[in-house]
């Protein structure tokens, strides 16, 4: 490795460092500028049945008190706005002020030594409890997909730009663009319906057996992998054909230019021309379209797992953001954001090694 | 690759998959209930913490109250305390404790784990969800079997707060530093269900407490919990026969689940006792006449939104508010003298033109001071029978001249207006308890109005009244039965005099019972108890009288 090489990983390390920051500033300042705040919304939850006294009690706990009246253990009235509130993750002090300078300051501090706080919608678990009954499974089903569809249509793309105007090309072509519109929760519930409902064939809910407990056994690997044949197949169904097509259409610009027109003169191997020569430059643009794609995998795929009931990120994110969690929702998010980042920087890597002229 | 092994690596894997094949085989005597929707569970069995965040049923079926109201029977039974004594003019509440009851580590319960659990609640205020010590002066054990609560003002009303507490073991408690944050991952209860057998993402299981003091109870070997997240499967599940027992709202469900095996899939609506009401923000003119509410009320089609809107799963409100158990509460016919709960477009008409509203070019009236008179209604998003509700009602409302239209929002910003005041008109639920006092009290007592922009809990449309406030003072000093039902009926004449809010629909409860492995279920015939598993405490006595067939 050269030194322009190296120097180029660490500009780029330095970029997505300065990213993460970025995010996590933005993480702490967006949630808190939602109207409502989180200790009513929790009041909610009981319809009534939990007094207002209650609620101010719990505001403290949470460090969002507002100028209102506060009955104290013996019953007057109290107006003091200036009180300073306890933050039990860290038993320190918060100002009154849910997005104050302090509090900022804090989260940060927090987050290196990886304490996410507590969740308001789960309380009292804390965030990374929460987010890690459902991160791994994401991270598999999404992942899994990901990788099929991918692969799949990528190597499908390749093929119909070498073949184009063929007869398969002029089939696979429109009928898979059809599927990429397609709205997927609609198939993921026609194939709920009739293979695990009317053919029951296949397992309608959860990703493993509910009699097995999680373990590396042979028994257990099958068993989710059994379960997830449904649910991978709506999200590789509806991607494929994106896949395809982008794939198909760098392939056909780079089969247009000249030196594969020299090779093909020169009788090259049709193969290694196909694969070495012309698909390693037309990959390039999909690569990063990957990069991308695997960054958002931990945001979950909703629909996919509402319908098959399936543990994971997708519907706890909506949870978050429906019940004003600001602490589960910065967790997910960072979860999210650094997917994203990271993904991004191994994509710059991969880039490196696929394109000679970065490396310039 | 040839085809043939192809063949057979597709055989192989069938095979594989085919034996591992088993979801719907449950052991006998094991209940499946759906009561939470949730992509995973989360381990949390504290009976105090705030939110209503820790696992069902742990306030019903792990840990138990000192006294059951039953709702269907409007009765107190005794549970953890055997009897009760109002003393010094109702300033002291005597409670006597079992003393045959054991916890699940098998020491003795005692009057001294309720005194310890009141006490926890007013060291930790946010434990205090009934909010006991607004009015408790003190809770002290006299001895093993009684314990006495000391009020700091008369409140009667109370009882039902203390009498559903759960109560937690003081030998296991005392030694938690923090309870609110205490996610009592192994709880120690006297309940019918304490132990958990597993817990996994996906589903968890209760099994039965084999010390229970109801001697040979519960007749069910264990309860299980699948995590659904979505309502469809939900629907597949009790459509399969795999859940025994469920509380979630079905469409359709005569056609959907009954049909399929009529002999053994159930379902029970019965009223609450309360209704669903139309909120009308008195601060807004021109909803602060009592003329005009009655007059919105009067071009609702309550028959239609009870048919299209509900399913027919409940009735048309009563003009009281008071549904199903309440019924027994209510004014008699003859004492009522006006009617605006029945759909009587004409008089809605011609009571605008009384009040001296004109029509503009479009053909929506215009009040006093020239502005459009409009009826916004907030509902939460997604709650599709209530929105469906709405939708009906502003349909009514533009035929009588109204301009309406239904608001959808999300939960948290819905009801955020809804407590500060800022909204025009909403469907919401009200408050219940054992009598028709706190709905009355939450709807129009003074104490319970804020101003715009502070939040009241109960009070969303800002009405109070004084007649009210002097009958609120009375009821609470008082134990007796006959001065409350009078109290009650003299509540119910002003409701319907000021009409404050306008009710909609009875609220329902959703129960839904598979009899295939289990019996004695509650239903019309047999109401002992509420059927829905969203009853509160009630359920225990679903627990205690269910058996395995």
């Amino acid at each position: 490795m050269n030194t322009k090489t190296l120097s180029y990983i660490v500009r780029r390390f330095f970029f997505y460092l300065l990213a993460g920051f970025m995010a996590i500033s933005l993480n702490f300042f967006i949630p808190r500028l939602m109207p409502g705040d989180p200790a009513s919304i929790m009041f909610a939850q009981f319809r009534g049945k939990m007094k207002i006294e209650q609620l101010q009690a719990l505001k403290q706990t949470f460090g969002f008190p507002e100028a209102e009246p506060f009955v104290d253990l013996n019953g007057n009235l109290k107006w003091d706005s200036n009180e300073q509130f306890t933050d039990w993750n860290n038993n320190k002090k918060y100002d009154s002020k849910p997005s104050s300078l302090e509090n900022y300051v804090s989260y940060i501090k927090s987050l290196f030594r990886g304490d996410l706080g507590i969740s308001i919608s789960h309380f009292p678990q804390k965030v990374t409890e929460v987010i890690s009954t459902g991160l791994y499974w994401t991270l598999f089903l999404a992942g899994i997909s990901l990788v099929i569809s991918f692969i799949l249509g990528t190597v499908i793309g390749i093929y119909l730009a070498w073949y184009r105007d063929q007869k398969l090309d002029s089939i696979l072509l429109p009928s898979l663009s059809f599927l990429g519109a397609f709205p997927y929760f609609w198939i993921a519930m026609f194939l709920l319906y009739y293979f695990g409902f009317k053919l029951d064939v296949f397992p309608i809910r959860h990703a493993y057996d509910q009699a097995l407990m999680p373990s590396f056994s042979f028994e257990f690997i099958t068993s989710v992998l059994y379960h997830s044949i449904l649910p991978a197949f709506t999200m590789i169904f509806v991607s494929l054909g994106g896949w395809m097509l982008s794939m198909r259409n760098n392939m056909i610009s780079t089969l247009g230019s000249e030196y594969i027109n020299y090779a093909k003169a020169i009788g090259y191997n049709k193969k290694i021309l196909m694969f070495n020569y012309a698909a390693r430059n037309a990959l390039l643009p999909n690569i990063t379209g990957f990069g991308m794609a695997l960054g958002f995998i931990l945001s979950g795929a909703l629909m996919t797992e509402m319908i098959f009931s399936y543990p994971g990120q997708g519907y706890l994110l909506l949870q978050a953001v429906r019940a004003q969690d600001f602490p589960l929702l910065q967790g997910i998010f960072l979860t999210i954001t650094f997917s994203v980042l990271v993904s991004n920087f191994i994509v710059d890597i991969i880039i490196l090694i696929l394109d000679p002229r970065v490396r310039k | 690759m040839n085809k043939s092994k192809v063949n057979i690596y597709v055989l192989f894997l069938v095979l594989l998959f085919s034996c591992n094949k088993k979801e719907y085989f449950v052991e006998p005597g094991t209940m499946t209930i759906y009561r939470e929707m949730t992509q995973s569970w989360v381990r949390n069995f504290n009976p105090l913490a705030p939110g209503a965040n820790a696992r069902w049923p742990t306030s019903s079926g792990i840990y138990e109250p000192l006294f059951i109201y039953n709702s269907m029977q409007n009765e107190n039974l005794p549970w953890l305390g055997v009897s009760y004594e109002w003393k010094k003019e109702n300033r002291i509440l005597d409670v006597s404790t079992r003393n045959d009851v054991f916890w699940s580590d098998g020491k003795p319960f005692s009057a001294y784990d309720v005194e310890f659990t009141f006490n926890l609640k007013k060291i930790f205020p946010a434990l205090d969800g009934y909010g006991n010590w607004q009015y408790l002066e003190s809770v002290q054990a006299i001895d093993s079997t009684k314990v006495r609560f000391s009020f700091s003002r008369i409140y009667v009303p109370g009882f039902d707060a203390i009498s559903s507490q759960p109560i937690v073991p003081k030998h296991i408690w005392e030694k938690i530093p923090n309870p609110i944050e205490f996610t009592n991952p192994n709880p120690v209860g006297t309940g019918p269900f304490t132990e958990i057998i597993t817990f996994k993402n996906q589903i968890w299981e209760l099994g039965k407490n084999h010390n229970y003091w109801q001697k040979d109870l519960p007749k069910i070997d264990k309860l299980r919990f699948p995590a659904f997240l979505s309502n469809e499967q939900v629907t597949i599940a009790l459509i399969n026969g795999e859940l025994d027992w469920s509380g979630n709202f079905t469409p359709a469900i005569d056609r959907i689940y009954v049909g399929k095996d009529p002999e053994n899939h159930h379902y029970w609506f019965p009223q609450t006792g309360t209704s669903i009401f139309l909120y009308l923000n008195t601060t807004i003119k021109p909803f602060d006449n009592v003329e005009f509410r009655k007059a919105i009320s009067m071009a609702i089609d309550r028959d239609l939104i009870v048919k299209v809107a509900m399913y027919n799963y409940t009735s048309q409100a009563h003009q009281t508010g008071l549904s199903g158990v309440f019924e027994n509460f209510r004014l008699s016919d003859d004492k009522i003298n006006e009617n605006w709960i029945n759909y009587n477009p004409k008089k809605s008409l011609e009571i605008f033109k009384n009040l001296g509203f004109e029509k503009n070019s479009d053909g929506y009236w215009i009040d006093q001071n020239d502005q459009v008179v409009e009826v916004e209604i907030g509902i939460v998003s997604g709650w599709s029978d209530w929105i469906r509700a709405g939708k009906i009602i502003s349909t009514n409302l533009k035929k009588v001249g109204i301009k309406s239209r239904v608001k959808p929002q999300d939960f948290g910003a819905w009801f955020n207006n809804l407590q500060t005041g800022n909204f025009s008109s909403a469907i919401g639920w009200t408050e219940k308890g054992a009598t028709p006092y706190p709905m009355y009290e939450a709807l129009m007592a003074s104490k319970n109005v804020k101003s715009i922009g502070e939040i009241s809990g109960i009070n969303w449309h800002r009405f109070g009244l004084k007649e009210i406030d002097e009958l609120v003072l009375k009821f609470e000093k008082t134990s007796k039965k006959e001065t409350k039902m009078e109290i009650l009926y003299q509540m119910q004449e002003l409701f319907i005099k000021y009409a404050p809010a306008i009710p909609i629909f009875a609220d329902p409860s959703w129960g839904i019972y598979n009899t295939k492995r289990f019996k004695n279920f509650p239903n019309e015939k047999n109401p002992y108890a509420q059927i829905s598993p969203n009853a509160g405490i009630e359920n225990l006595l679903i627990f205690t009288n269910v058996e395995s067939k």
